[in-house]
């Protein structure tokens, strides 16, 4: 992975257009001549009108028609092929943004616990992508209607001047008053959107929580207050639409103020014989063409605002950083593995059984021990974090409820070959996972094991960890969510498969412990006692603990 | 997602889609006219800016003196001021009449969801339900509250500005009508080919999303097992597909906008060189060809606005047919009375969808005020019992009754008074604690909450009072926290029976014991049937059933079962570590 800078906005949005410079230029030129075309046909109807209509010239509305038509003709092709280039690019970008996303997931890694809310890990790919994605063709449209709007005002003004500062000064009116008009509506909706957000939320709640209204009941009292908050949010919607259609009538409105402007000017000049009627045909015309070319313009301003903001986001998540950083080299370690912080040490071979009350500071040192955390703890001779990282990954492996398992096969998902795989299954006693998936390997697992149950799940990923032989196994309550027959059978088998190698399981079942070399009493995230599980249970408190509600 | 896909909730038709639209409409008729006209009017002003200047045209020509074109220039300005005045009144009765419409949608839905069947909601997940509740709702919503509107004035303009050109001139107005079928038949095409590809690229784009959440849901999995490469060619798949999709969309949005814009141009075109005929035959005046010319210029807009809008509405329909579908689940009618409170599997047997069976013709009995515990290993179908005595589930053959009728057959409302399934599952509302609390009896006092809160061991949440925001944007519950609240919530709702599944799995063993405990004391006098795996609750029973394999293995109290020296006896030893 190369190591570069994380990206601002700004070189992001250039990084996007970089890779089409042929597409670009030959979309800019479609687009100038589209531009060109559609207004000078406004200009000939203007000719049409004189030449042929005024003039009662036949040959010469014969010839200004078929220019217009050839225009007709040609300027949808320009248009539509300058769509094309710059649409083109748009989707190439999104494929770009997506693909940066998938490379940075990998780069980052955990590092991105807690700091990328899944909502926000939704929205990159979608919304943001889309955004960011579309800013290209939006510079298009620009040219597009700068085109328009320049040639057009040549054109207008080569029929009379007062005119083409008539429609200069019209659209620059008509965007600088519904532009930022239209800015602060938006800002008067954001309270109207966040209640539409909270409402949404609510929804998502009830949703959420459907079993149990359905099951202990609250199911009116909940339909009753959503109905309060939607009622709520139409009192709102209300207010805003008394504004917001102000702001929209002039929106529509100002546009023809400004036709009706040129229609009076034009007539002034043309009863004053200082232009023709076809010159007013065409002042007409114009104006009524730069209607859409300035409303297309506030738009286009709109949808770069919107890909500056997506942009943005991602490139706050491009700045995410890994937090475990790599930079030890060493290979090939072997020893135990001990944790200063707590007291904790695993040897290099045989099962270690972790007690204890609470489970979190037990998962912590676990979390030190794999290098999920960067700590004092060492391996061997040398400091964890001098090793290389992915030597550490390979060689010692951490198993919580936090895995997750990827949509994919039973074999996939177990990435070893068949046979290793049906073993680890049967070492997990997973076997009503593959027989109730088909008894296949290649049966699909569902994103996050949703076709199983919890318990399936749990026994899954203890096989994953199982197939994978590590040489040091860091189990966390790994079968927490297992009846004790079960759990009883997959202590015995995980601990005749892995004799050799080393394995630690926090747990404080006597189904475990029976089996282990070396029990470690932690409390208060310490190590408090170790030794065989016979030495311990003469401490009353540990007896408590380890043989399920005994007394003491 | 194949996995997922028989249990998929119904989607709606297009012609259900057409009847709710009209349901829509029909629900608010008087405000729909209303802007309707109001539309119309507007649109009427706005055109009389063309007409009038084909006068003032012909009014050059007859010499009209300056005073009188500025008075006809000066009608112009007052037709545009009422424009302006009715184009507000109009958008903004357009709003109140989307916000309405989207008020009764959401809260339609919303009640809908709120009634469906127990076995369809758990069948159809949360994703599924929670989209159409959520996203879909706010984009029929937005449909209805901008699009909607500014697509109904375009459409209203379109249709207003092809009368004025008959009004101008009826030859030259059938003449603009020339190119209407084309233009039809182009949108038409394209309706129907577009639904299906932007549909798929919005697939895409959620397929996309989901990938990557899965992969920051588990960075910590793909650290371990050092699956970036996979991670990455998943990925990237998404990527190209995205961007295939979006192609596919561009090579329709080319193919339609080309046509657009020639149909478009075309009736200038012919409306010009129409215009120039009669006008040669002195069919017509200077004025009215120049009319009919600025006329048929300024069709172009809206009628580009309304087909730029077509995805919008094609969008809308999609999220309204998926909305409808939660319709189209017609829940049976519960109605039996039960005679008592007597609950009982009698030879039940059941399985899942068109599975095998997973209990076989086992019955079970909890007495009145018993506290039954059922052991047994994973998969034995302790969970399925669970079910059929909660009535979310109906058994093949056999009966599970109570009071003498089916629990299946007895209303949601009627049954949760007396039966209470907790599972592990414990959902925590974004609500204060007391709304959490008080579901099954909305009138709770405050007094009764904190003693539930007390009786299940919860100080944590006396101490924080019964205002405290839950939810994970304000209080973040721990799992042994979310299972006080659910259990605090049985003690408060009061049910003579309570059936626990796993209620107590996945928290500490320290604190696991404490909270049988105070459950047990909360739960005095009830009948209580606890699934368990695990024994803690077992010993102190008044009666343990054990289930293997679809069958009650064994029977009887503690010690009977202990002094059998059977699978539980066997269990329990090494359960305890002896």
């Amino acid at each position: 992975m190369p190591l570069a800078p994380p990206p601002t906005p700004w070189r992001l949005l250039v990084g996007f257009a970089r890779p089409h410079p042929r597409r670009i230029a030959f979309g800019v030129l479609m687009y100038l001549l589209s531009g060109a075309t559609s207004m000078t046909q406004l200009w000939m109807l203007g000719r049409v009108v004189d030449e042929g209509f005024i003039a009662r010239d036949g040959g010469a509305l014969a010839f200004w028609l078929a220019l217009i038509t050839c225009a007709v003709i040609a300027q949808p092709v320009f248009w539509s092929t300058g769509f094309r280039m710059f649409v083109g690019a748009e989707a190439a970008n999104q494929r770009t943004i997506v693909r940066m996303l998938t490379d940075h997931l990998n780069t980052a890694g955990t590092g991105l616990r807690g700091k990328v809310s899944a909502g926000e890990l939704v929205n990159l790919p979608s919304e943001d992508t889309r955004r960011a994605a579309r800013a290209i063709s939006d510079v298009g449209f620009f040219v597009n209607n700068l085109t328009m709007f320049v040639v057009g005002s040549v054109l207008v003004w080569s029929i009379h001047p007062l005119l083409g500062v008539v429609i200069v000064a019209g659209s620059a009116v008509t965007a600088l008053v519904t532009g930022p008009l239209l800015g602060r509506l938006q800002r008067r909706q954001a309270d109207y959107r966040e209640m539409i957000g909270d409402l949404t939320a609510n929804a998502a709640d009830i949703v959420g929580g459907l079993r149990v209204l359905r099951g202990i009941g609250g199911d009116l009292l909940f339909a009753e207050r959503y109905r309060e908050r939607s009622a709520a949010l139409q009192r709102t919607g209300y207010r805003v639409a008394n504004s917001s259609s102000w702001i929209h009538a002039l929106r529509y409105s100002m546009p023809i103020v400004f036709v009706a402007a040129i229609t009076w000017t034009g007539a002034l000049l043309a009863a004053d014989g200082a232009i023709s009627i076809g010159g007013l045909a065409s002042a007409f015309s114009f104006a009524t063409v730069f209607i859409a070319v300035s409303g297309n313009f506030i738009g286009t301003a709109n949808f770069l605002v919107a890909a500056w903001v997506g942009t943005k986001r991602i490139a706050r998540f491009l700045a995410i950083e890994t937090d475990v950083d790599d930079e030890g080299t060493l290979r090939g370690a072997g020893g135990e593995l001990r944790d200063p912080d707590s007291g904790l040490v695993v040897p290099a071979d045989g099962l270690t059984v972790v007690v204890t009350a609470e489970t979190a500071p037990a998962l912590a040192a676990c979390e030190r021990l794999a290098r999920y955390r960067d700590s004092e703890a060492a391996w061997g001779a040398n400091p964890l974090g001098a090793y290389a990282l992915a030597e550490v990954r390979e060689r010692i492996m951490l198993l919580t409820d936090e895995d997750y398992l990827f949509a994919a096969t039973l074999g996939e998902t177990l990435r070893v070959e068949p046979n290793a795989a049906l073993a680890a299954i049967e070492t997990a006693c997973a076997h009503d996972v593959y027989t109730g998936l088909g008894a296949t390997l290649g049966a699909e697992v569902a994103e996050g094991g949703r076709n199983l149950s919890g318990g399936q799940r749990q026994r899954l990923r203890l096989a994953r960890a199982l197939a994978a032989a590590p040489q040091t196994l860091l189990a966390v309550e790994p079968t927490s969510a297992v009846d004790s027959h079960t759990e009883s059978l997959i202590a015995e088998r995980v601990t005749a498969t892995r004799a050799l190698l080393a394995t630690l399981v926090v747990t404080a079942s006597p189904l475990w412990l029976a089996h282990a070399d070396r029990v470690v009493w932690m409390v208060d995230g310490k190590v408090h006692a170790t030794g065989t599980h016979a030495e311990l249970l003469d401490d009353p408190a540990y007896r408590v603990l380890t043989s399920h509600g005994a007394d003491a | 997602m194949s996995v997922d896909e028989k249990h998929r909730l119904p989607v709606a038709n297009a012609a259900e889609v057409r009847r709710a639209f009209l349901r829509l409409f029909a629900a608010d008729k008087g405000r729909a006219v209303q802007v309707l006209v109001l539309y119309t009017l507007a649109a009427g002003f706005s055109v009389s800016v063309p007409i009038l200047l084909g006068r003032v045209v012909d009014g050059i020509g007859a010499g009209w003196s300056i005073g009188r074109i500025n008075l006809v220039c000066g009608l112009i300005v007052a037709c545009v001021a009422v424009q302006f005045v009715l184009s507000r009144l109009g958008r903004r009765a357009g709003y109140r009449f989307g916000e309405r419409a989207a008020a009764r949608l959401r809260e339609g839905v919303v009640g809908r969801v709120l009634g469906l069947p127990l076995d369809r909601v758990e069948q159809a997940g949360r994703g599924d339900l929670g989209t159409r509740t959520a996203s879909d709702v706010n984009t029929v919503a937005d449909l209805l509250r901008d699009s909607g509107p500014t697509m109904a004035t375009a459409f209203i303009e379109v249709l207003v500005l092809y009368v004025a050109t008959f009004v101008v001139d009826p030859l030259l107005g059938l003449c603009a009508l020339v190119t209407l079928p084309p233009l039809l038949l182009a949108a038409r095409r394209y309706w129907r080919r577009s639904s299906g590809a932007f549909l798929a690229q919005r697939a895409a784009m959620s397929e996309a999303a989901e990938t990557l959440t899965a992969s920051g849901a588990g960075a910590r999995t793909v650290s371990a097992l050092a699956m970036q490469e996979e991670r990455r060619e998943t990925g990237y798949a998404r990527a190209e597909t995205m961007r295939e999709r979006f192609l596919r969309v561009l090579h329709l949005q080319v193919e339609f906008f080309l046509l657009l814009l020639w149909i478009n141009r075309l009736q200038l075109v012919i409306v010009v060189a129409a215009a120039g005929l009669w006008y040669f035959q002195d069919g017509l005046s200077l004025g009215t060809a120049v009319a009919a010319i600025t006329v048929a210029v300024r069709i172009a807009n809206p009628t580009n606005a309304v087909m730029v809008q077509l995805n919008e509405f094609q969008q809308g329909s999609a999220a309204l047919a998926r909305i409808e579908g939660v319709n189209l689940i017609t829940p049976e009618p519960r109605e039996a009375v039960p005679d008592g409170t007597d609950l009982r599997l009698d030879a039940v047997t059941f399985g899942y969808g068109e599975g095998p069976d997973v209990l076989h013709g086992l019955s079970l009995h909890p007495k009145a005020g018993e506290r039954l515990v059922v052991v047994g290993p994973s998969g034995a179908g302790k969970s399925t019992i669970a079910r059929l005595l909660a009535g979310i589930d109906r058994p093949r053959t056999g009966t599970a009754t109570m009071g003498g009728v089916p629990v299946c057959d007895i209303g949601v409302e009627e049954l949760r008074r007396h039966v209470v399934l907790v599972t592990q599952e414990h959902y925590v509302f974004t609500a204060t604690l007391r709304d959490n609390l008080i579901l099954a009896a909305p009138d709770a006092s405050d007094a009764l909450l904190e003693d539930a809160l007390r009786r299940v061991d919860a100080g944590w949440a006396l101490a924080e009072g019964l205002d405290t925001m839950l939810g994970d944007e304000h209080r973040k519950l721990s799992t042994a926290e979310a299972q006080q609240i659910a259990l605090a919530r049985v003690v408060v709702a009061d049910p003579g029976i309570v059936i626990l599944d796993e209620a107590t799995a996945g928290i500490d063993p320290a604190s696991a014991g404490n909270v049988e405990v105070a459950l047990a004391a909360a739960l005095a006098g009830r009948t209580v049937i606890a699934i368990a795996h695990q024994l803690q609750a077992a010993s102190s029973a008044d009666r343990i059933a054990v289930v293997e394999d679809g069958r009650i293995a064994e029977e009887g109290t503690h010690a009977e079962l202990l002094a059998a020296d059977g699978v539980y006896a066997g269990l329990w030893h090494a359960w305890r570590g002896e």
